[in-house]
């Protein structure tokens, strides 16, 4: 069985995945490069640029599994950031009632 | 300090010359061999040219590694040996942790001594916790009936009622004000054999949906995204020694923590109970293993 959530799902918590804003934003001051969020990342979330520029991007957003954070934890220099748990907590309660 | 007859302690740290991470995850093992005469200091370089000393020492001995980054070299060389660390650190999340920003100077200098001093009191003020460590695995769980499924080789099991579930995969139990948590079959299914577990500290506040610990297998590292919002009150200690109690009975003695709720009816309106969860769960495996066909119908074509 993979460890891999479906990365197409497109429902988190019967609000869609889609107006969910949850993925990490890289702090390119910090980060190295050294790409040990993307060798991690089970879901494909991150992806080296296709342009000259050596960087690293978050090329599937929506791959993001909302809530895991498990990236960040593999990053020396602490580039990677989240949202706020509380707003998308709030913010899924209420796309559930829409 | 705790110890058991003919219990012996060791440090693993990572011998990483080259990053301050390294240089810092050595400075905290010879801090603590310097206060704890008993620990002994184990050198990783030794260790993978296969000294006989260290090899047979290793076989018996509690082992605690620091980590400097993610590459985890000293965990490593203890999972090669299919052993099991009594305790893990990372450097990153000791500093992040204490909010120390650790320089790249590899050079020691006054802010990474400042972290290689926090992380080694931090360590010697668990080693010398004597008994006051209950063994919290032994909780009453009364008879528990199980929706069950099984798919290919793996087997899977949600309990049928007193447990709600994310969809991160987690459960929560309450009873009156408070609760435990752990992860589900799923997850331990999808980690594979848990060889270690970070627990949460004890008084903690943690809101829902927060990484309260994580466990890590042959295969990963996953968190414990917590369903509910409360304090930490207890942790289930025994995971340090018998991390497999994760993967052989997660509802159970496989618990994580337990906390004290703050409120958990608003909590649960982002919850699933049993039944709910069972068939998210059922959904999400068959999605998998439909993909997981796709590719090998691919592959053989």
């Amino acid at each position: 069985m993979s460890n891999s959530y479906e990365a197409d799902k497109e429902t988190f918590m019967g609000a869609p995945r889609n107006k969910i804003p949850w993925w990490p934003t890289i702090d390119y001051d910090k980060c190295n490069f050294c790409m040990e969020c993307d060798k991690f990342c089970p879901h494909n979330v991150y992806a080296k640029s296709e342009n000259d520029k050596k960087q690293l991007i978050v090329k599937n957003p929506y791959n993001c599994v909302v809530f895991c954070r498990a990236c960040a934890k593999t990053c020396a220099p602490d580039a990677l950031q989240f949202p706020e748990k509380s707003e998308i907590s709030k913010l899924i309660k209420k796309l559930r009632t829409e | 300090m705790k110890k058991l007859i003919n219990e012996t302690i060791c440090i693993l740290p990572c011998n990483g010359l080259d990053k301050s991470l390294g240089v810092i995850a050595r400075e905290v093992s010879l801090k603590v061999i310097e206060k704890m005469s008993d620990v002994q200091l184990i050198c990783p370089v030794l260790l993978n040219n296969g000294d006989e000393k260290y090899e047979t020492l290793i076989q018996t001995a509690k082992i605690i590694i620091i980590n400097g980054c993610m590459t985890r070299c000293p965990t490593k060389l203890i999972e090669e040996r299919k052993l099991k660390p009594f305790k893990q650190i990372m450097i990153p999340d000791m500093s992040k942790k204490y909010k120390v920003k650790p320089t790249k100077d590899l050079i020691l200098n006054e802010e990474n001594i400042k972290l290689a001093d926090l992380i080694a009191d931090e360590i010697i003020a668990d080693l010398n916790k004597s008994d006051q460590d209950k063994d919290n695995a032994i909780r009453e769980f009364q008879e528990q009936e199980f929706f069950d499924i099984t798919v290919d080789k793996y087997y899977f099991t949600v309990p049928k009622d007193g447990y709600f579930f994310n969809e991160n995969d987690c459960w929560i139990k309450p009873e009156g004000n408070t609760a435990l948590l752990g992860i589900t079959d799923y997850l331990q299914n999808a980690a594979a054999d848990i060889l270690f577990v970070d627990l949460p500290e004890l008084g903690s506040e943690i809101e829902q949906f927060d990484d309260v610990g994580s466990f890590e297998s042959s295969k990963t590292v996953l968190q414990l995204i917590s369903p509910g919002s409360g304090k930490i009150i207890a942790v289930n200690k025994s995971l340090e020694q018998n991390p497999e109690y994760c993967n052989q009975d997660p509802y159970r003695k496989g618990w994580f923590a337990e906390i004290e709720l703050k409120n958990f009816e608003e909590d649960k309106e982002l919850l699933m109970n049993g039944l709910e969860y069972f068939d998210y769960m059922k959904e999400k495996i068959m999605k998998e293993k439909n993909h997981l066909d796709q590719i090998k119908s691919e592959n053989d074509v």
